[in-house]
């Protein structure tokens, strides 16, 4: 079960502000959510490995250096930059 | 009053020295103008695909054999999530739970063996510089390929911190993974910390002090901290387990924040990097690359070579420096007196770490060994020997370029013999002071054999050969 604790917490660590209101709603949400992923446990208890269902291991890419892009490219989509540097605001 | 034991652990970060970056083929060049090493991989555009480098593999590798690690025949790669500007997905890619090496160890001079929890790979963060109210972002170092290097809580002192951290930057060196450089940032270490008295076998709370980046500093936040944490349990209170920052104006550690804990990272598999399998081939193969390692190394100096221990430890240090001893050793009869000329002119003339590390001397280890041999053969005394090789440092030349052949073929018996006799005859004044008991006499003698032959005698034998003549 998701608690508001965890919302709350999952907030935080999102940096997310959440109304009282809203707690409620996202808690259900959440619980709906989980819910719903559990399906798959529920299918098939006995499967443990999905995360190589491609059955793919070492891709791998060699040591070469390959020219990097254009800064100008780079901070094309930045909402704000200076001197060549992302600009963000201050944080923590 | 209670007395108190250090409990210790160091997490430290590596750079290796690959060519490209951890993910995609940007160069992980140091400097460079900002964002100038960047592509939409590393910077963590939206419908890119990282490719993991596999040098990468290969030197975690390399770096879990030279600190006698199991290496992982299967291993994954994990996404570890916070959200800070130098990550620009909002989430760092490394492992957590099957890491490429674990269970290795790194043996103090004082046969204390500090553990090693594990070995794993992940991205380098971005750099980011606070000003004028905002901060600036330059993600040149972001995918910059990291190995971590856990250590077990088995340091009990800062001289085995400061020891660890000196052996573990030696043998990343030598085995040629990353260069350490602690001013560059090369490595890095986050120090866990906590105080117990003596002989009680539970660990006391932890803090964490982050980015230590030299020794010097390292050891001070050691001691500060440690101190802060004994005072704290005297005085009744309770240490909070956080994470702290080593402030070195006024040489103190401050909280930065409380210590989040592991599931607030919320690992989960990175799903867009498949599975690590090292075979044995691979092991292998790469257990052929590894060199000898410098305490072993130093061991054999001391062993084979009879070096003393302080040698074989300089000789060690570096890598250039190993090679070029055991290059210029070749045949001569006496390994020391190479050693000498290394560790006594070649090193007064490297300045900082830098230059020892490069060991960048005119001198070639071919051109020292010609040198050494002539010795070895009786062409030249010791005297003649530095004075040449004060000339090769200055001048790159070879011995045979330096030393004409009326200088070598140092001197026979007879010729020696007759250096003396008429040195005796040019100064009988010295003569009979001798006699008459003054020892000092002697030595003007010896002068004017040693001028006579243009330094080629051996002032020993020299000195015998006289003292026998004029007695007789």
């Amino acid at each position: 079960m998701v608690t508001h604790e965890d919302i709350l917490n999952i907030a935080n660590l999102a940096k997310l502000s959440v109304s009282p209101e809203e707690l409620d709603e996202l808690t259900k949400d959440m619980n709906e959510i989980i819910g719903f992923a559990n399906t798959i446990n529920d299918a098939c208890p006995q499967a443990t490995d999905f995360d190589n269902i491609n059955g793919l291991s070492n891709a791998f890419r060699e040591d070469i250096v390959v020219p990097s892009y254009d800064r100008e490219e780079i901070l094309k989509n930045a909402e704000s930059q200076d001197e060549g540097y992302f600009l963000v605001k201050k944080r923590m | 009053m209670t007395k108190y034991e250090l409990v210790c652990g160091l997490e430290t970060h590596i750079e290796l020295a690959t060519k490209t970056k951890i993910f995609c083929s940007c160069t992980t060049e140091f400097g460079g103008d900002p964002n100038t090493h960047c592509c939409p991989i590393c910077i963590g555009l939206p419908g890119t695909l990282p490719k993991l480098n596999k040098r990468v593999v290969e030197y975690a590798i390399l770096a879990g054999l030279a600190t006698n690690c199991e290496i992982s025949r299967i291993s994954k790669i994990d996404r570890k999530n916070y959200v800070y500007p130098d990550l620009p997905k909002a989430y760092q890619i490394s492992q957590y739970d099957m890491p490429l090496c674990k269970n290795g160890w790194v043996e103090l001079s004082n046969g204390r063996k500090i553990r090693l929890t594990r070995i794993h790979i992940e991205e380098d963060a971005g750099k980011l510089v606070h000003q004028r109210g905002n901060t600036y972002v330059d993600y040149n170092r972001g995918g910059v390929p990291l190995i971590e290097i856990v250590s077990e809580p088995d340091i009990r002192s800062i001289d085995e911190a400061k020891e660890y951290l000196e052996k573990l930057q030696l043998i990343m060196r030598f085995i040629g993974v990353s260069d350490c450089k602690m001013q560059e940032g090369s490595m890095r270490c986050d120090v866990n910390i906590s105080v117990r008295p003596v002989g009680s076998k539970e660990f006391g709370t932890r803090t964490e002090i982050k980015n230590m980046n030299s020794f010097a500093h390292m050891a001070k936040a050691m001691d500060y901290e440690i101190n802060r944490q004994i005072d704290l349990l005297e005085s009744g209170e309770k240490v909070v387990q956080e994470t702290r920052r080593y402030n070195e104006e006024e040489d103190c550690t401050e909280s930065m924040r409380g210590k989040e804990d592991a599931h607030d990272y919320r690992y989960f598999r990175e799903p867009d990097l498949v599975t690590i399998q090292v075979s044995e081939e691979m092991i292998s193969e790469l257990k052929k690359k590894l060199p000898e390692l410098p305490q072993q190394k130093a061991k054999r100096y001391m062993e084979e070579l009879g070096l003393p221990e302080a040698d074989a430890l300089l000789l060690t240090q570096y890598r250039r420096i190993s090679e070029y001893f055991e290059a210029a050793i070749k045949g001569v009869k006496n390994p020391k007196t190479v050693a000498n000329c290394m560790i006594g002119q070649m090193f007064s003339r490297l300045e900082g770490d830098g230059a020892k590390e490069n060991f960048a001397v005119k001198v070639t280890p071919e051109n020292l060994n010609a040198l050494v041999r002539l010795l070895d053969e009786g062409k030249i005394r010791m005297n003649l020997l530095k004075a040449t090789l004060e000339k090769m440092l200055d001048t790159g030349k070879a011995p045979s370029e330096l030393i004409s052949e009326s200088d070598m073929g140092g001197l026979d018996p007879d010729a020696l013999r007759a250096a003396c006799e008429q040195a005796i005859a040019a100064n009988q004044n010295a003569v009979s002071d001798y006699l008459g008991g003054k020892e000092k006499a002697l030595k003007a003698i010896l002068g004017a054999v040693m001028k006579a032959t243009r330094g080629r005698a051996d002032a020993i034998e020299a000195e015998k050969l006289l003292v026998q003549l004029i007695k007789k």
